[in-house]
């Protein structure tokens, strides 16, 4: 049976960060999954700042696209583990609590909208992770990656708080792990494995830019004393967070970490035999030359 | 003037603020805490949610939460620390106190439907590297209805 999923491409993929977007679409074509496209999809409404505006008419405006969703017989996949967060939240919200669901959707009646349970919102991970599951993926690696030491980077929305998303245990998660067993690289245990990014509130300026540059260096630091070769997210506004604070402590503090930031997929993407190029490894901020040729 | 007794009775029901026990679970968990602990505290923004309320929404270290949610995973009772800071911005906003950055995100969201800006000719660039185009903004008619379902009183929020 093919898989078949309703694409919510979401800001940082499709804006900021098309090297992942590119691995993600090459991927998912290698391994047979097929990507639906609407043009109806707002933006997913961050909660941090959208709903802090208006709860009720917040939570209106990212279930909007629920509600879209639920016009098409798939399930819909977000490349963002913050679209997938908010996402989440909202279904859990309304199909657990009858008066803001009917308050929600007298708001969506304005314009002719209804929510209904039923939709099944997936990241890339939690789709490769559930859906294709990590006995078929092994199937597909033609080039395992022997010599890379990966450490991951679950990061937050992707699988807190728990019941909202599903997905993983939340003080101790394995499910990244698994997947990046399965391309034949180790998967090194570190400190900071399940620590924060802050990309989402990255919208409140100088003081966030502080913190988030902060606990980049310490998740850096983290990743540098197992020796790990990259650090592997689930989400691209990690990627972003991650290389833009190398990027800042190099020339504020002149460390230079060089720690290839990759998304899962790029991982997953070199193991099943495809190139740099056709991955999009060639327009990352990290130089990633020192990095393929040790795993060619 | 709505007091803080009166959103405290808003929250209070459903999101059980007052069981709180001062353990700082939340801030022990929180990465903006263990980052810049002398600016942010949410075991400390708690508290003054019930006690200093009307202060408290003039401040702008309350609208730090990056809503990573690990102190609503772990709090031994079962409080929504994240949730309740949303909806004490919410009273932040009713009051007038936005401070610029997430209003100036607002806007973008407004205008093009997106939180992060796209120049004019970025789908070009995309289809340099064959990826599929998205447009300036989001459709029109996506852009139309989302201006309807903020409506009148949420536009009226970010003027100023």
């Amino acid at each position: 049976m093919s898989l078949d999923y309703l694409l919510y491409p979401g800001c940082v993929a499709s804006v900021r960060e098309l090297g992942y977007e590119i691995s993600m679409r090459r991927v998912f074509e290698a391994l047979d999954i097929g990507l639906k496209k609407s043009n109806d999809f707002n933006c997913c409404m961050p909660a941090c700042l959208v709903h802090s505006f208006d709860y009720k008419r917040g939570l209106a405006l990212t279930s909007r696209n629920l509600c879209i969703a639920g016009e098409f017989d798939m399930p819909l996949l977000t490349l963002c583990s913050s679209c997938f967060g908010n996402l989440s939240r909202a279904k859990y919200l309304l199909d657990t609590n009858d008066d803001l669901r009917r308050d929600v959707n007298d708001i969506l009646g304005e314009v002719g909208r209804e929510y209904k349970s039923g939709v099944r919102v997936e990241q890339v991970i939690t789709a490769l992770y559930k859906d294709y599951t990590v006995k078929k993926l092994k199937r597909m690696i033609g080039s395992p990656l022997k010599k890379v030491k990966a450490a991951p980077f679950y990061g937050c929305h992707i699988f807190l708080p728990g019941r909202y998303t599903k997905f993983d245990d939340s003080e101790f998660p394995k499910n990244l792990d698994s997947l990046i067993r399965v391309t034949g690289a180790e998967s090194v245990d570190y400190h900071e494995k399940t620590s924060c990014c802050i990309g989402c509130g990255s919208f409140f300026g100088e003081l966030s830019e502080k913190a988030s540059v902060i606990l980049a260096e310490t998740i850096l630091e983290s990743a540098s004393k197992v020796s790990a070769d990259c650090i592997i997210t689930t989400c691209p506004f990690c990627i972003m967070q991650l290389e833009m604070g190398q990027i800042r402590l190099k020339t504020e503090k002149g460390v230079d970490y060089r720690m290839p930031v990759m998304h899962y997929v790029d991982l997953l993407g070199l193991s099943m035999g495809l190139s740099a190029k056709e991955l999009g490894l060639d327009i990352r901020r990290s130089d990633m030359n020192p990095f393929l040729s040790k795993i060619n | 003037m709505v007091t803080s007794r009166e959103l405290l009775s808003r929250l209070v029901d459903e999101k059980k603020l007052t069981y709180c026990e001062n353990c700082g679970m939340c801030t022990a968990s929180c990465p903006l805490a263990r980052a810049i602990p002398e600016i942010y505290n949410p075991r400390v923004l708690l508290q003054r949610v019930i006690f200093d309320l009307d202060e408290l929404i003039k401040s702008e270290e309350f609208w730090l939460c990056a809503w990573c949610y690990r102190c609503t995973e772990r709090c031994p009772q079962g409080i929504q620390p994240t949730e309740i800071f949303l909806l004490t911005r919410n009273f932040a906003v009713e009051k007038g106190h936005v401070p610029n950055n997430p209003k100036a995100i607002m806007r973008e969201i407004i205008r093009s439907g997106r939180s992060i800006p796209v120049f004019e000719d970025f789908d070009d660039w995309r289809e340099d590297y064959g990826l599929p185009p998205i447009g300036p903004t989001i459709s029109k008619e996506a852009l139309e209805e989302q201006r309807k379902i903020m409506g009148e009183e949420f536009l009226r929020r970010l003027q100023g």
